[in-house]
């Protein structure tokens, strides 16, 4: 589709508002949202135009027992109390190991809606092999974009004393941005913060590296570079 | 009567999440979540699901709260974007079987833009809407609710009334092109 005619962005917008857009059209789209901003716009704009039909809906107030359970997934997902201020965090010192027991609760329960979430719409990234060899890993993302899963196709061979770190080589001329370490077998997923989503939508290159143990110390690679891998363009 | 929803207030408070203050988020939950969730019992259609949607819309909101651009007045179309997309989004998972009868079809069409607009600010988008809504066709009118209240597909929305699925799909896109032609007039 040629986005830089304005009525067929505005279509794709109002269709997307609508929800009539099929799963991956919709991905797509909010891709393109966040990088061209007639498109944001074009939703924006939309967003606002029927915004009206929700508010005229006659409100319902949710169980009493929701907002503990919207309170304890955010616990979790601050590492457990990161958020609540200082008069939360003197009752936490009180209730730690309480607070500890419904943190753990609420990470395997967002761990398992995230999972939920995603499970069914793995996209693929990269297949990531050295050069002249079997593959040793395949990323992917989720359809929204938001997560990527890096699974391991065979245990990886590698002394204690160093990991391999995944990079996304921006397509500009930006450094590497890190997105956290590989896994030695099985797989990982990883929530995208919005600049990394971003960036990898635009990427067309991803890199492993062989760092010390835990990481770059840096925030840049600072060992070899054992994998540089082209990114599927799936629009 | 839900208590006015001020514009300016939930930016404050959408700004203050963005800042990790879980208080802030309480405070948006508190003025929003009532509508947030007659919107998804409205799409969903029944309350147990509309309920965990809104608990997913509310961490979302906490997580993205740092990617909401303060433009005045946005932040209620803001939210209610994340919980109608989460609600699109378990939809389409779920492959649902919902299918409408006479009588909701009917109740659909009745899905006017009722009431007074809450703030100034609003009120000429809810005007506007509300005239533009009435100068489509019947059909026209019922696609658009269907879809975006309902959040029906096209193939769903053909189904319920009983026409061609191409048919729909021209419906939808003359009643969006009236639409937006009348709003902007």
């Amino acid at each position: 589709m040629n986005y830089n005619r304005p009525e067929l962005l505005d279509r794709l917008a109002a269709e997307y508002v609508l929800g009539l857009l099929r799963y991956r059209a919709r991905a797509r789209f909010e891709r393109l949202c966040e990088a061209l901003p007639a498109a944001l716009t074009a939703r924006q704009r939309w967003e606002e135009r029927l915004l009206p039909l929700s508010l005229a809906l006659a409100p319902i107030t949710p169980d009493a027992a929701r907002w503990p359970q919207i309170e304890r997934a955010i616990a979790a997902m601050n590492g457990g109390g990161a958020a609540p201020r200082a008069a939360a965090r003197s009752a936490a010192r009180r209730w730690w190991p309480v607070a500890l027991a419904a943190s753990l609760i609420g990470v395997a329960l967002l761990v398992g809606r995230l999972t939920y979430w995603s499970e069914p719409t793995w996209q693929p990234i990269a297949v990531l092999a050295p050069a002249n060899a079997a593959p040793l890993w395949r990323l992917e993302r989720s359809a929204d974009g938001a997560q990527i899963n890096i699974r391991a196709l065979g245990p990886i061979a590698l002394s204690a004393a160093h990991s391999y770190e995944l990079w996304i080589l921006p397509s500009g001329a930006g450094n590497p941005v890190s997105l956290g370490l590989m896994p030695r077998q099985g797989k990982v997923e990883r929530r995208l913060t919005p600049a990394q989503r971003a960036l990898l939508a635009a990427a067309r290159q991803v890199a492993v590296s062989l760092e010390p143990a835990g990481g770059s110390p840096t925030g840049q690679p600072t060992g070899p570079v054992v994998i540089i891998a082209s990114v599927v363009r799936t629009s | 009567m839900a208590p006015a929803l001020d514009g300016n207030e939930l930016d404050e408070l959408l700004g203050r999440c963005a800042r990790r203050d879980a208080a802030a988020l309480q405070a948006l939950y508190a003025r929003t979540a009532p509508q947030l969730l007659a919107i998804l019992v409205r799409m969903l259609g029944t309350r147990a699901a509309a309920e965990d949607a809104l608990q997913d819309a509310f961490v979302r909101i906490w997580q993205q709260a740092g990617q909401f651009e303060r433009i005045k007045g946005r932040a209620m179309a803001w939210m209610v974007a994340i919980a109608r997309n989460r609600a699109i989004d378990l939809q389409r998972a779920a492959r649902p079987t919902l299918l409408l009868d006479a009588a909701e079809l009917a109740g659909a069409e009745q899905l006017r833009v009722e009431g007074a607009a809450d703030n100034a600010e609003f009120a000429a988008t809810h005007a506007a809407l509300r005239r533009c809504l009435e100068l489509l066709g019947a059909s026209q009118r019922l696609c658009l609710l269907l879809a975006y209240q309902r959040g029906l597909t096209q193939e769903r929305i053909a189904f319920s009334i009983g026409q061609p699925l191409g048919t729909v799909k021209s419906l939808v896109r003359r009643g969006l092109q009236s639409l937006r032609a009348c709003m902007e007039s």
